[in-house]
């Protein structure tokens, strides 16, 4: 998995984006307007139709 | 390929390893990535000499500590008093953390919050050098993997991880099982394998090092820290001898597509 950016078609929260594509048990961040964060510290936080967020995957090594 | 463009690469360290040379990473980031500004910004923890901050800091440690590998750990869990103060022990620098496993992922976290706000981009590598040895859940297995690094926001390298999570050879574990049944010194087994893995304080350290934080550069560059090529630095090793060749033996540093990566990046 590579960070990937996904357009948001339709107002929704955090967490129906991240149900919808069955993140929730994977470790990623989210950036939003240059800014990341960690998805289940903003399940609330609503985006917007048009809302680019890039789902960047947290990667182990070795 | 899409390719982040970079502000600045940050590295950060708690006095990660005595032969752990920051100053020569820099540098060496700085002629691998001319037109990148890399800063070396010491201990992450040095903000904040309040009392307070420390023990708080402490606490969240102590509690991403794993307590079984083979178990996953549950969230929340309240750590003892005495492991708290160690943590603060280990913060202010009075110790060094040995024996304990942490979970990779909590513990990015804590160090995610130390990152200030307006850096919270890609733009921004940031590389956390610790010795703090972590894991991470593999759930085909059901149990914790001790991990060199952490690709994120921050990318965490653990010295202690380069020692601990690449397998070294079959036959020193083996050996290693009859020196304790026979009571037999350890480090007389280390001599007879001396050189064939990374220890503890290696002089080799800082050299093997560079190779991770270019890993670490190339996950915010372009999303995927690795290399398939076993003589590339960003090959990721699962073996000691797989390491020490990407490294440090290896007839080049990057593979041709990562070194004309590199090379156009500078250019343009």
């Amino acid at each position: 998995m590579r960070i990937e950016k996904i357009k948001v078609k339709e107002d929704k929260t955090i967490k129906e984006f991240i149900d919808e594509l069955s993140l929730s048990a994977v470790p990623i961040l989210l950036e939003l307007d240059g800014e990341i964060f960690y998805p289940d510290d903003n399940y609330d936080r609503k985006i917007q139709a048009g809302d680019r967020l890039a789902v960047i995957p947290i990667i182990a090594g070795g | 390929m899409k390719v982040q463009r970079l502000n600045k690469i940050l590295l950060y360290d708690d006095g990660a390893a005595r032969t752990l040379n920051i100053e020569e990473i820099a540098e060496y980031l700085r002629k691998k990535l001319a037109k990148v500004g890399i800063e070396a910004r010491g201990n992450p923890f040095a903000p904040y000499p309040v009392q307070d901050k420390i023990s708080d800091y402490a606490k969240r440690i102590a509690s991403v500590k794993i307590q079984d590998a083979a178990k996953r750990m549950s969230f929340g869990q309240e750590p003892f008093y005495a492991e708290i103060e160690y943590e603060k022990r280990r913060i202010l620098g009075k110790t060094r953390t040995s024996g304990v496993l942490y979970n990779g992922l909590e513990l990015q976290r804590i160090f995610f919050e130390m990152i200030p706000r307006g850096e919270r981009s890609l733009e921004f590598v940031h590389i956390f050098f610790n010795n703090r040895l972590f894991a991470t859940w593999d759930e085909n297995d059901r149990r914790y993997h001790a991990r060199v690094s952490l690709c994120g926001i921050p990318s965490i390298i653990s010295t202690t991880g380069i020692v601990e999570a690449p397998a070294k050879p079959r036959e020193y574990y083996l050996l290693k099982q009859q020196y304790e049944m026979l009571g037999k010194d350890l480090l007389e087994l280390k001599d007879r394998f001396k050189g064939v893995f990374i220890d503890y304080e290696d002089e080799r350290l800082t050299e093997v090092v560079k190779g991770y934080a270019m890993q670490a550069v190339f996950y915010s560059l372009v999303g995927d820290p690795f290399c398939q090529d076993k003589g590339c630095r960003l090959y990721n090793a699962h073996w000691q001898d797989e390491l020490i060749f990407a490294q440090l033996e290896s007839e080049y540093e990057f593979c041709q597509r990562h070194a004309s990566f590199l090379e156009e990046m500078n250019e343009n």
